[in-house]
């Protein structure tokens, strides 16, 4: 397994046992978490995300999950991110996402191609773009609290 | 039945969850009132079409020949498929895929095959036309019943929200752009509509994003969707009396207006950086410097149009609500191009959309859990009524016939009960 392979399944793996914290931690200061609306969005300001949060605004996203207070993770929900058909290519990878979503009772699926882009620093390999293109995004879609 | 409903100042939690309510909303609401259906912007030049809803019907907007507007249900005169399946485009003529009736763009039939074989193939009908569809400054609504009062009555005291949205293009004109967001949840239309104006729900609700803004604080000081965004979850911290600061604005006709509360940064509503400078000098340009002032004077958050808009003019967004069942709700995002405006100003719009009102909103998400909370907890019949007094001896008449009162007011719950009950009854 190559480094950025396992880099990849790592930040699925930390989504999925809530350590939020330590997620964050895998992107580089002027990373970028983005889930357009559209297919082949080109920018941010071309179309409307469903989320588009530099890290200063993840953080404050990852801040709240951590807190207490946040009705909609009482009760939490439990994950599994299914990351498959990974390709990469230098520093980018793409792969097949399919997030398994259960709470208060319900079930739910999302699913999407990612991509992953990343770069090396003193500190190892970072996050630079996470990119989740659902096949659904332009669909309601219920109140989504943890990252995809 | 509805007289059972409204109790003084309380409403029965039936008209929150029984489905008997809700199929008499579809027919006495939903049939007769004028609903939102597109923007003009969005079919601009003869043939284009966009596929809509109005009330539960799918609908085809049309741009004629004539350059007027045609609304047509999308169903085949013939067997009822589905005619149009695209969401929009451009076109002569409508065909079914089935058997290839064709229509023109009134919906009336061009021609079926074999016409020869029918003893009276002139009486065939062509797609069914929603009887009125009218457009207030660009705004499409329609209504499925052909009598009723107009357009600009009905939307009343509340046209001037389309009115403010217009007036700050420096161009003169918006358009749609971005395309939507879409949230859905299992929870009755109007709880969205009560929540929108509900000024003290954010000091609970929302309580969650304003702590973790408050953790970073130099999230103020990031990039501009950095700043926006921790602005954004701020101003949802205000203590009560604050929120009692913040008008309420109940018009005939349950529409209502909550004033603005955005005061520092990239929200606040007059700012003194370069490109509110150049949207600022854009607009004098087009109304002089007094009229320019007073448009940007007019600080509003939501403007609600009864049943189901709410229209952000200061952000160029709108919300339309879509009631599927009496515990299922969608509701649609868009928002509008000020033409003539800095590109930055369209930025903000797209962001102000994107952190308020995504299902994955740090704001939003917490808004839909409670409506899911109090759908299920309704279900429960341990008391049969829900009250709405809250704040009802500051509601101030005005000589208008519209109501004012305090930000933490029910005002607005009462207001829309009291029009929800002038078309139920009838």
């Amino acid at each position: 397994m190559t480094d950025v392979e396992a880099l990849v399944l790592r930040e699925a793996r930390l989504l999925d046992e809530r350590r939020f914290g330590e997620w964050l931690e895998l992107f580089a200061d002027d990373a970028v978490y983005w889930i357009p609306t559209k297919p082949d969005q080109a920018s941010p300001h071309e179309a409307l995300s469903i989320i588009y949060e530099p890290k200063s605004l993840l953080a404050v996203r990852v801040e709240r999950l951590q807190r207490g207070e946040m009705h909609v993770q009482t009760p939490p929900s439990r994950t599994v991110h299914h990351v498959s058909a990974i390709e990469i290519s230098d520093l980018e990878a793409r792969s097949a996402l399919i997030v398994a979503e259960w709470r208060n009772g319900e079930s739910r699926w999302f699913a999407g191609r990612v991509l992953h882009r990343l770069k090396r620093g003193p500190g190892g390999l970072q996050i630079v773009l996470k990119r989740v293109d659902l096949t659904d995004g332009e669909a309601p879609h219920r109140a989504i609290a943890v990252p995809l | 039945m509805i007289d059972n409903l409204l109790r003084g100042d309380a409403v029965h939690r039936a008209a929150y969850i029984d489905p008997a309510v809700f199929a008499l909303e579809q027919e006495r609401i939903f049939r007769r009132v004028w609903l939102y259906v597109g923007h003009e912007s969005e079919v601009p030049a003869a043939g284009d079409y966009l596929l809509t809803r109005l009330g539960p019907d799918e609908v085809i907007l049309t741009r004629r020949e004539d350059g007027g507007l045609s609304l047509l249900h999308n169903r085949c005169a013939h067997r009822g498929a589905r005619v149009v399946s695209e969401p929009a485009g451009n076109t002569r003529q409508l065909r079914c895929p089935y058997h290839a009736w064709s229509y023109r763009l009134d919906g009336s039939l061009i021609g079926v095959p074999l016409a020869d074989g029918y003893a009276n193939a002139k009486e065939l009908r062509g797609l069914a036309a929603v009887p009125r569809v009218e457009s207030y400054r660009g705004f499409v609504f329609a209504s499925h019943a052909a009598t009723g009062p107009a357009l600009a009555d009905f939307l009343g005291g509340l046209k001037s929200a389309f009115d403010n949205l217009l007036d700050r293009a420096p161009a003169g004109r918006i358009t749609r752009f971005g395309g939507s967001l879409r949230l859905e949840y299992r929870g009755n239309w109007k709880m969205f509509m009560e929540n929108a104006v509900d000024l003290v729900h954010p000091g609970f609700v929302h309580r969650s994003s304003v702590e973790a803004a408050r953790a970073h604080p130099e999230a103020e000081r990031g990039d501009s969707v950095t700043q926006q965004g921790a602005q954004m979850f701020l101003a949802n911290g205000m203590r009560a009396q604050q929120w009692d600061d913040v008008p309420l604005h109940a018009f005939p006709g349950g529409h209502v207006y909550m004033g603005g509360f955005y005061r520092q940064g990239v929200i606040a509503p007059q700012r003194e950086d370069p490109v509110f400078e150049r949207y600022r000098k854009a607009l004098v340009e087009r109304h002089g410097e007094e009229k320019a002032a007073a448009v940007l004077a007019v600080d509003r958050f939501n403007n609600l149009i009864w049943p189901t808009i709410s229209v952000n003019a200061r952000f160029g967004a709108m919300r339309i609500v879509r009631p599927l069942a009496a515990d299922h709700t969608v509701v649609d995002v868009v928002c509008f191009r000020l033409e003539g405006a800095p590109e930055e100003m369209h930025e903000l719009t797209l962001q102000f959309v994107n952190l308020a009102a995504s299902p994955a909103s740090l704001v939003a998400s917490d808004d839909l859990e409670i409506f899911e909370r109090c759908q299920r907890g309704l279900a429960d019949g341990a008391n049969e009524w829900i009250d709405m007094r809250r704040g009802v001896l500051t509601d101030r008449r005005q000589a208008d016939g519209s109501v004012v009162s305090s930000g933490t007011s029910e005002l607005p719950v009462r207001h829309q009960f009291a029009a929800w009950k002038s078309w139920m009854r009838a």
